[in-house]
């Protein structure tokens, strides 16, 4: 089933995505933000959740993702970095992306949001400290990603 | 509170793995700035909320579930470069972030898997510190 291509034009998907925080503001009055739901989601399981609707949030998150994957042909197997197989096995990848994902996620706590909360949400509202985390997330991002493209000699 | 908190779930994780940042290859050529799709959408996204939430600041809005609005609006500090710092390594490594890591699982994706594990652990970590130094997270975006 082939019924959602991998990527909707960007002027279709880009001003839906929009939407959702407009929509969650003018319906709640509450600010999205991925890493906070990911962190309600953990203190849900222990019973010790501030905000449950993030929890729920989360869920919806993981059948909204899996609702795209089924359209769009899938889920189908595949270990998803095509650029590491060329400098790294996937046995030496996992370390690495677990560390990646860790210093992210302690990042995202430590800033306040994550590239929703803070790149979309926040920068939407016009917040002067979603700016700064903002950018800071790209240029740190593009600048790393440069550096170790050059170091590797194009392979990463 | 919770239907709505699970809807916009649906709604955002849909569109963006419709988007397809689900695919670390994709967002590696992003971030090589070899791709400019992902800056479109993520640039359309903010120029179409931003003006929307500016005119329901300006009306006043009273939202039907929270009271009057009154938009989350985080001031610059050193947390946002420190904690961005932190979260543009980890992005550049792994070329996803918590909601694309998400679609990259649910499309088959095993090594997004320890990306999310590392995910959970750096929030928690993350969260732990807020505790232990609660005036350094005065004011959340979440």
């Amino acid at each position: 089933m082939h019924l959602l291509p991998h990527h909707l034009p960007w002027f279709v998907v880009g001003p839906l995505i929009g939407l959702v925080p407009v929509a969650l503001y003018a319906i709640a009055n509450r600010p999205l933000g991925a890493s906070g739901a990911y962190l309600q989601a953990i203190l849900a399981v222990r019973g010790r959740a501030t905000e449950g609707w993030r929890a729920w949030f989360f869920i919806g998150l993981i059948i909204g993702v899996l609702g795209a994957a089924v359209l769009q042909g899938g889920p189908a197997f595949h270990l998803g970095y095509n650029f590491i197989s060329g400098w790294l096995s996937p046995a030496a990848a996992v370390p690495i992306l677990f560390l990646s994902g860790l210093v992210m996620g302690y990042g995202a706590r430590w800033a306040g949001g994550c590239t929703s909360g803070h790149g979309l949400c926040g920068m939407s509202a016009r917040a002067s400290g979603s700016l700064v985390a903002t950018a800071t997330f790209f240029l740190t991002a593009i600048g790393v990603t440069l550096v170790l493209h050059l170091l590797t000699g194009g392979r990463a | 509170m919770n239907r709505v908190g699970l809807l916009f779930g649906v709604a955002f994780g849909f569109l963006i793995a419709a988007a397809g940042f689900g695919d670390a290859d994709f967002i590696h050529r992003m971030l090589l700035l070899q791709n400019w799709y992902p800056y479109l959408v993520f640039g359309s996204a903010v120029v179409t909320a931003m003006p929307l939430l500016w005119l329901l600041q300006r009306a006043r809005w009273v939202t039907p579930l929270g009271g009057p609005l009154k938009l989350v609006r985080a001031s610059a500090g050193r947390r946002q470069l420190y904690g961005g710092l932190c979260f543009g390594v980890g992005w550049a490594f792994s070329c996803t972030c918590p909601v694309p890591a998400l679609a990259m699982v649910f499309s088959g994706g095993v090594l997004g898997i320890p990306v999310v594990a590392g995910l959970f652990s750096g929030i928690m970590l993350g969260d732990r510190r807020a505790h232990t130094r609660p005036k350094a997270n005065a004011v959340n975006a979440a």
